[in-house]
């Protein structure tokens, strides 16, 4: 009898300790402290040739800075972007432009809307970007993928 | 039999946070040290590639303007990430590169007339350089007005 009635209070006791443990944790994740991924920073990464000097993710805008480091002048024929949300984000993409080389231009999605892609939430998007050089008869279209990982602002 | 309970709680409990305080430290630091190392590897292979392309582009260069038979041999590292590599319209040099972003087309546009042995129409691929490793590439002046670039 004595025993069994140890046995229990032990099994209580470590019951007990379990819910509150569990609360706290659920708590915790709750709160986003296990979300490791806003301690990193926020960056945009495009291959050197285009390389991001700045960016901005506002509620409804996108809006980046790149440089023209390819050296030559360039025409810039499609603009894209993308995440692995469902649904994706949908934006107006910017009108087709050229580009001179050394210099830097201002690239604006508007009307940004879908799945992933809330206020004060961080957020990873994909750009595609082709363009072809003005100067080769041709005119190849090279496509050029860029990233951006960043919260988005609340207002 | 009460402080033989206490004493084997009390390991116990002190057990538990030691372990639970460490992966409370391993765990983050681990994902937060993989995400920088990622972005580095990236930042490595396209400075890579920036070396590999204007090393190219800058040996064709010289070799024309030394006038034709003029020819070099390049030792090159080619990265991971290179799938294929061609000349389009006899200027341009594209590797066409993965990353993590996606697929990407890293140009390198030359003054001279480039072209290998492999042509169609006016894209010309150079076998052999895309799997990665220590290469070797030979720039040669074949014509009056085009430089050969074949991987040996």
């Amino acid at each position: 009898m004595n025993k069994s009635q140890v046995a229990l209070e032990f099994l209580a006791t470590y019951a007990w300790a379990f819910i509150i443990l569990a609360t706290t944790i659920s708590a915790l994740y709750y709160f986003g402290v296990f979300d490791f991924s806003k301690y990193l920073p926020q960056d945009c990464t495009f291959p050197s040739q285009f390389k991001c000097a700045d960016f901005s993710l506002k509620p409804a805008e996108i809006r980046m800075r790149l440089l023209n480091n390819i050296g030559e002048d360039v025409h810039v024929s499609s603009l894209q972007i993308t995440n692995d949300a469902v649904p994706p984000i949908s934006c107006t993409p910017p009108a087709e432009f050229d580009w001179a080389h050394g210099t830097e231009k201002d690239i604006v999605f508007t009307s940004c809307t879908g799945a992933g892609y809330i206020p004060d939430v961080r957020a990873e998007l994909k750009v595609l970007m082709g363009y072809y050089a003005m100067n080769t008869p041709s005119h190849p279209v090279h496509l050029i993928n860029g990233k951006i990982n960043g919260k988005v602002l609340s207002s | 039999m009460e402080k033989s309970y206490q004493a084997k709680a009390q390991s116990s409990l002190e057990y538990l946070l030691v372990v639970a305080l460490t992966f409370a430290i391993i765990v983050p630091t681990t994902y937060l040290f993989y995400n920088y190392s990622k972005e580095s590897s990236q930042q490595i292979t396209d400075s890579q590639i920036t070396k590999l392309g204007r090393g190219i582009v800058d040996s064709a260069e010289t070799m024309f303007y030394s006038g034709k038979g003029s020819k070099t041999t390049l030792d090159v590292n080619v990265p991971d990430n290179i799938a294929s590599a061609v000349i389009i319209d006899g200027r341009e040099l594209v590797f066409n590169v993965t990353t993590s972003s996606g697929s990407s087309e890293i140009v390198f546009f030359s003054s001279v007339n480039l072209t290998s042995s492999n042509c169609n129409v006016n894209v010309c691929s150079i076998q052999g350089l895309a799997p990665s490793g220590t290469k070797k590439v030979k720039v040669e002046v074949t014509s009056s007005n085009s430089v050969s670039v074949e991987v040996i």
